[in-house]
């Protein structure tokens, strides 16, 4: 037998009830209100602390060194003092070292991110892509400083190379030299070739690669014309991360590049550090040029907004 | 695997360089934490596992307290980037100029870190002279540090670093959600708010609760530009940059590299073997509502 309050509807959980906000606020807080512009607030904050110092760094770059700091006028003497002394030409060393250390993660990193995407099943492989996020995650300042005592004279490099018998003596080119900053910068961003990579890949469906199998196309041809064109955005996405850091993060040479090794993040922290504004200013500015100049090629060329595809 | 013709000698010798190069990728942290446990420090043929120099470095008063602001650091940072990257997400979603938006959201991804910590650096110390000489013209003293190098500066510099990352992940999650679901429940009269808390965020939170553990990982451990916009304080990963370059690499420069490395891999650990497990659980599930309901 049931009762008439048996069949009632049951009440409302109470935990998902939200208590209605007053009629005169409702105009405020509606669609119409603040929740409309509240998805303004991080292009504000990204416009305001992010695009205006970059923009502004320009024109702090021709503003006139004082004895601490700096202040308003128009001279382009941080530029001459850039390109006239040696920085100028350690930033050209550190494009040079930078574009290694890219050739380098490509080389090691794309095959990578084709082989999860072609030969891993589609459920596992972003498990396989976590196991790159580990490394990634843990502190560059610590990893560049591992290989510290991997790459040293008594490090692990040379022990076990000796201890093989393959050296007589330890290797010393491969810490405190360039070849060393190299390493340091491919150890430190080669996952990013591989996320971008297999981001791009993630794009090109299956029957595209099944299709090339069936008609016999050899490995090196579905490299070239069908792999490489379609992850092309990826590879450059990953490529442009990894040459503009290389070349601004200042933590590689200053570990494992010894006394003079220099990148333009280096060379920026110093003109700080001797209080020349105007001169940092200069080196980021040539930096951001660098960099936008890059992504501009790059978009206009591969379209880069297909590597959001997947996600979009 | 996908090809059924291909070698599997091939295939697994292609397995074998992916984790060599994961290997490759660890072995030198691996091998500072085994450092940072031998009592006699790197280069020492005798290993005497200790914990001595965690002791040592747990015991220093001025690294405790550094640990304390980086942790205050992390909380802020988290605090800050996870709703704007919620914010992001959605509002990658609805708006018509996504190359724009997304090239503003993900351009500090390729700016490094010294450029930008440097231009920030610049551009705080000119906004704090700004609303100082405001302050002055207005003649009240409401303006006086304002933008002054602190915590809050450190914090907008980690903002801005750790929010493509967490805007990322949360956008993959996003991805899969469909939004004729976010359409019913308005449609049954609940608001955007009810339809976006009690809808569409259950559906994303593992992605919210990943970006949390990267945004912790990535704050605890920025040390250029947070070194640069600090101001008066001292977090642990300056510290760890201070000792390595004035005192070389000690026992203490090992532990307090253990701990950085130590902590990173245990919240990212977390997040995969939660991610990896969920996963499961779900294809299980999914495999188990496909099967046909056998008839007696």
């Amino acid at each position: 037998m049931t009762s008439a309050a048996d069949n009632s509807p049951p009440p409302a959980r109470r935990s998902r009830e939200l208590p209605a906000p007053p009629a005169r606020w409702r105009r405020y807080l509606g669609e119409n209100g603040i929740q409309r512009w509240v998805f303004y607030i991080p292009v504000v904050f990204f416009v305001l602390f992010f695009a205006a110092p970059m923009a502004l760094t320009v024109v702090w770059s021709v503003f006139e060194r004082t004895q601490f700091w700096m202040e308003p006028g128009f001279t382009l003497f941080a530029y001459d003092n850039f390109f006239t002394s040696a920085r100028a030409e350690n930033y050209l060393y550190s494009m040079l070292h930078a574009a290694a250390a890219v050739l380098i993660s490509f080389v090691i990193g794309f095959p990578i991110a084709v082989f999860i995407r072609r030969r891993v099943t589609r459920a596992a492989q972003h498990r396989v892509i976590l196991l790159f996020i580990l490394p990634f995650m843990i502190s560059e300042l610590v990893r560049v400083f591992a290989m510290r005592p991997v790459l040293g004279r008594h490090g692990v490099v040379n022990s076990v190379l000796m201890d093989l018998g393959i050296l007589s003596e330890p290797i010393t080119a491969i810490l405190y030299s360039p070849l060393g900053v190299i390493i340091g910068d491919v150890m430190s961003f080669l996952p990013f070739m591989i996320f971008a990579g297999f981001l791009a890949l993630e794009a090109v469906q299956n029957y595209i690669f099944e299709v090339c199998d069936d008609l016999g196309a050899g490995r090196v041809r579905l490299f070239a014309d069908i792999v490489l064109p379609l992850a092309a955005p990826g590879i450059f996405a990953g490529s442009v991360f990894i040459f503009v850091n290389s070349m601004g993060v200042a933590l590689v040479p200053t570990l494992l590049g010894g006394p003079g090794a220099v990148n333009a993040g280096l060379i920026a922290n110093q003109a700080i550090v001797a209080l020349d504004f105007p001169l940092a200013m200069a080196i980021s500015t040539i930096m951001i040029f660098t960099l936008v100049l890059l992504l501009y090629i790059g978009h206009r060329l591969f379209d880069l907004t297909k590597i959001l595809e997947p996600i979009s | 695997m996908y090809d059924d013709f291909a070698s599997p000698w091939n295939i697994r010798l292609k397995w074998v360089y992916l984790l060599a190069v994961v290997f490759a990728l660890l072995m030198p942290v691996f091998y500072t934490i085994g450092i940072s446990f031998n009592q006699h420090g790197f280069g020492a043929r005798i290993y005497e596992f200790t914990f001595d120099w965690y002791r040592v470095v747990l015991g220093d008063t001025l690294l405790v307290v550094s640990l304390k602001w980086t942790l205050y650091l992390a909380v802020a940072t988290i605090a800050a980037t996870i709703p704007m990257a919620l914010l992001s997400a959605k509002f990658y979603k609805r708006t018509r100029r996504k190359v724009a938006f997304v090239a503003l959201m993900l351009s500090p991804l390729f700016v490094p870190a010294d450029i930008m910590g440097s231009s920030l650096l610049v551009f705080f110390k000119n906004l704090a002279k700004g609303f100082a000489w405001l302050g002055g013209a207005l003649d009240v003293g409401w303006f006086d540090g304002w933008f002054d190098l602190g915590f809050l500066t450190a914090v907008i510099g980690q903002v801005i670093y750790t929010h493509p990352y967490a805007f990322i992940v949360i956008l993959i999650t996003m991805s899969r959600y469909r939004v004729q679901q976010t359409e019913a429940a308005r449609a049954c009269g609940a608001t955007a708010w009810q339809a976006f808390w009690h809808v569409e965020f259950p559906q994303i939170r593992v992605g919210v609760f990943s970006s949390c553990a990267f945004v912790t990982i990535l704050s605890f451990n920025e040390a250029v530009r947070t070194a640069l916009l600090k101001g008066g304080f001292d977090t642990f990963s300056n510290m760890l940059v201070a000792q390595m370059l004035n005192i070389g690499m000690s026992g203490e420069s090992y532990a307090m590299a253990g701990i950085m490395s130590i902590v990173s891999m245990l919240v990212i650990g977390s997040v995969i073997v939660y991610t990896l497990v969920r996963a499961e659980r779900l294809e299980r599930r999914a495999r188990a509502m496909a099967e046909p309901v056998m008839s007696s």
